[in-house]
């Protein structure tokens, strides 16, 4: 069968082919949006036009066969118009009233779940992990199944203080903002590097290797025609890995994940915030992370208990302080909480006033 | 300069680098003009030729992207050679 | 097609959300590439490693990106994934699709890959995941001969994104699926040919919400903001209170600069003081809205922890207008390329240069002037840079105060 002619610098379909009518009409005059339930939403126009919102989870690894269920559906309701969110949730758009509770009937039948707006859980930015990721040290599709599993009354109905926005990333590189999450789960690798040196001098460039060290833990070694590294210096980033194939981090017994807490990105009330380090190391447990899911389960139900309305989990912890943080939570200080990287100065406590 | 010369010698600027550095566009650019005290866009529009039709390619690897002289099995894959 | 028993990812299949595995499986029925994906991750959760490799040199020709490489060290237990490379389409602005626009990328997708994507990828690329070195030209002339385009990867600009903006949202304070479309096929050649030192990211969001996480993660970060007075519709004040919100514990003492107040009958705003932080606005959304002058304030910088620490974007421009054709902001941008480009060391995204080089560098060549708006506080310590012609200017004004007797500090 011919291939037809390549086009090249084309760029996307330009986005108003795939806007409903109804947002056509009301592009930019949107009056107000009310929050229905977690599962829904509507947004009314100066014209008066109201367009509902079904927001539905997806497991972000999609089969084709889903998404043409995605179209299946939006074809029935929606005249075929949908969108995917910036977390990978699936909202169907709906103009006529009469549509939305079938809609949902029919979402329910076939085992679709609807919720994540509002002040609620909704779905984890995250990685690709051992599903498709060359430095991965977990799979960030099975933690989020199973911390999700564990929090879906959050994503379909209960409320919570604020939104709690979770992340988990299979490496240090966080793809994604998982490093400005309300709790984030991070992958860390706990062990120097080693280098087979009969490779480096083929596949890695010197100053380069030297240079992706945030620690300078990196320095040549001539007699070997390759790199060696500091064990008292390196932070097991795995920067150097990244750059030159040789170098290999990865170890199934000591790699685990960590768990950071209190980052945000709007600048609703107070700036946005990094996450920071509360629980420095859990064993890489698949397929389900056992002890990982339950430390973010208590977290949240911490926060849920305690928080003030509106307050995100780092606006929660700031008004609180970390040591209540962590007499709440009961959960080890350790030093790896305490910078020794690039912030300490700025992190450090410098006055006797704190609680007991 | 002709188009064909000019390509010439940055097919041999990127071959004298090869095995030792890992050549960005600009590298090539800035090299090649400053050797043959040619504008830089010249030297771009003829390496951007020469890349459209395999002469040279993008590579990536380290973590970042370059330009390099591509291999039989690439050209071999794009149909150029058989 | 062989059949793999997978007893450990079998038990991410039970429980309410929906399953990632089901999905490689439902994929995995018809199409040999996703059968062996089961077989390899399964294998990846009883050994707790994984097996890709760093990724290769694949592409389509005469482009620099677009196609990771992927290859697996199993290539022989598991052949399917030898080969298993991801082809990232550029999105239409804020993910709108039509089913027919999406049935035609399946069935593309269907015949040449894995059958398995990610809607989306983090950056916002559509990833189609896992196809043949060999497929690779075939796709991309099925997909571009139907108007869509690869996305970004390596040392190029990303492919930008945006929130949902004024298509489906009252907050927007500029046209966010323009400009992400605008700038997208303005820079169409640093998108497919890498030219930079290292990857560049554009994120659009219309207001201090920032819903794609602009600050977080986009070298340029452009976010709404605007200019005028919040405009209180008092009656659906009194609404709000009607139906049990609690104005002075809700909103007024939530104020961050304190510039509002509430008797019980009457809010009231000090606009002067007000940051446009966007709490009271999105709390009350039918009472509240901002009225005035509309642009966008952009940061610079923001990335993730490799190599020294993250960092979120700063404020470099406080406010630019932002309306078509958005030369304002192209110039801008050609400008702050320049400037990296003339400084970066390989791998180094700008946020990293700027703190090499420091911030007056980077303000000096994009033509912007120091503003108390960009800082959270002044320098503590009393080590600085004086040139030539700062003196010359101190020197100025002091002959100049000499002359009229008033100071001018």
């Amino acid at each position: 069968m011919a291939i037809p002619q390549r086009k090249t610098d084309i760029g996307p379909p330009k986005y108003d082919q795939f806007l409903p009518p109804v947002i056509k009409k009301n592009y930019g005059k949107w009056k107000y949006h009310e929050v229905i339930n977690h599962g829904t939403m509507v947004h009314v126009g100066e014209s008066g036009d109201k367009l509902w919102t079904v927001r539905v989870a997806s497991p972000r690894i999609l089969a084709t066969a889903t998404i043409r269920e995605h179209c299946d559906i939006a074809e029935k309701y929606c005249d075929g118009f949908f969108r995917y969110t910036t977390r990978n949730n699936v909202e169907f758009l709906v103009s006529d009233e009469s549509k939305l509770e079938p809609l949902k009937k029919d979402l329910t039948a076939r085992g679709f779940k609807m919720g994540g707006i509002g002040a609620a859980i909704t779905n984890v930015v995250h990685t690709q992990g051992w599903v498709h990721c060359h430095s991965a040290c977990t799979d960030a599709s099975g933690l989020v199944k199973a911390m999700m599993d564990e929090l879906m009354p959050y994503f379909e109905s209960k409320d919570l203080p604020n939104k709690v926005r979770l992340a988990v990333a299979c490496c240090v590189n966080m793809c994604g903002a998982v490093h400005c999450s309300d709790i984030a789960v991070v992958a860390v690798h706990t062990k120097v590097p080693t280098v087979a040196h009969e490779n480096f001098k083929n596949m890695c460039e010197l100053p380069t290797v030297i240079g992706s060290c945030p620690t300078r833990a990196i320095s040549p070694d001539p007699a070997n025609k390759s790199v060696k590294i500091n064990a008292e210096k390196c932070m097991y980033c795995g920067n150097c890995f990244t750059v030159c194939p040789p170098i290999s981090i990865k170890d199934p017994e000591r790699d685990g994940v960590a768990i950071v807490v209190g980052g945000k990105v709007n600048s609703l009330r107070s700036n946005p915030k990094f996450s920071k380090l509360v629980i420095p190391y859990i064993s890489n447990e698949p397929p389900r992370w056992p002890k990982a899911v339950a430390a973010i389960k208590h977290i949240v139900e911490v926060y849920a208990a305690n928080a003030r309305k509106h307050e995100r989990i780092g606006e929660w912890i700031e008004r609180i302080g970390w040591e209540r943080f962590f007499s709440l939570t009961g959960i080890d200080f350790t030093f790896q909480s305490i910078d020794d990287f690039t912030f300490m100065r700025d992190t450090m406590r410098t006055s006797s006033t704190f609680k007991w | 300069m002709e188009t064909a010369e000019l390509q010439d010698k940055i097919f041999a600027f990127c071959e004298a680098a090869k095995g030792k550095k890992k050549l960005k566009e600009k590298d090539i650019i800035k090299g090649v003009s400053a050797e043959l005290g040619i504008d830089g866009d010249t030297v771009k529009k003829a390496m951007r030729a020469m890349i459209d039709v395999g002469r040279l390619m993008y590579s990536y690897g380290g973590g970042a992207s370059s330009v390099e002289i591509p291999s039989e099995e690439y050209l071999r894959e794009k149909g150029m050679i058989k | 097609m062989k059949k793999y028993t997978t007893p450990l990812i079998d038990e991410l299949e039970k429980g309410p959300w929906p399953s990632f595995v089901t999905e490689m499986k439902k994929a995995a029925k018809t199409n040999e590439m996703a059968n062996d994906a089961v077989g390899h991750l399964e294998k990846c959760y009883s050994t707790k490693v994984g097996y890709w490799k760093h990724g290769g040199i694949v592409g389509v020709l005469g482009y620099g990106g677009g196609v990771i490489g992927r290859y697996s060290e199993l290539g022989e237990e598991f052949p399917g994934v030898a080969h298993f490379h991801t082809v990232r389409i550029n999105q239409p602005s804020a993910f709108f699709y039509t089913s027919k626009a999406l049935r035609e990328i399946c069935d593309i997708w269907d015949k040449y890959g894995s059958g398995l994507t990610n809607v989306h990828g983090s950056t916002g690329d559509l990833v189609l995941l896992g196809t043949k070195t060999d497929a690779l030209e075939t796709i991309f002339a099925e997909y571009s001969s139907r108007g869509w385009d690869l996305g970004g990867s390596g040392s190029a600009l990303r492919t930008p994104s945006c929130c949902v903006g004024p298509a489906r949202c009252e907050w927007a304070n500029y046209d966010t699926l323009d400009l992400c479309y605008s700038l997208t096929q303005e820079f169409q050649d640093e998108l497919h040919r890498p030219m930079f030192a290292y990857k560049f990211k554009f994120k659009m969001s219309g207001c201090a919400c920032d819903c794609v996480a602009s600050i977080a993660r986009a070298d340029m970060s452009i976010i709404g903001t605007w200019k005028g007075d919040i405009l209180v519709d008092q009656k659906e004040v009194a609404n709000y209170a009607s139906k049990g919100m609690d104005i002075n514990a809700e909103i007024v003492n939530m104020c961050p600069t304190h510039c509002m107040n509430y008797d019980g009958k009457e809010l009231k705003i000090n606009n002067a003081e007000c940051s446009r932080c966007m709490h009271c606005i999105t709390r009350m959304t039918k009472a509240l809205k901002p009225s005035g002058e509309r642009g966008a304030t952009i940061c610079i910088g923001a990335k993730a922890p490799i190599v020294v620490g993250s960092l979120l974007s700063w404020v470099v421009v406080p406010f630019i207008k932002v309306e078509p054709p958005y030369t304002e902001v192209k110039d801008l941008i050609r400008k702050i390329w320049e400037w990296w480009d003339d400084n970066a060391k390989p791998r180094e995204r700008i946020g990293e240069v700027i703190e090499m080089k420091g911030m007056r560098s980077f303000l000096e060549a994009i033509e912007v002037a120091p503003m108390p708006q960009q800082i959270r506080e002044p320098r503590k310590d009393p080590f600085m840079f004086y040139t030539e012609e700062d003196m010359v200017a101190f020197k100025a004004k002091e002959a100049e105060e000499k002359k009229t007797g008033k100071y001018k500090f």
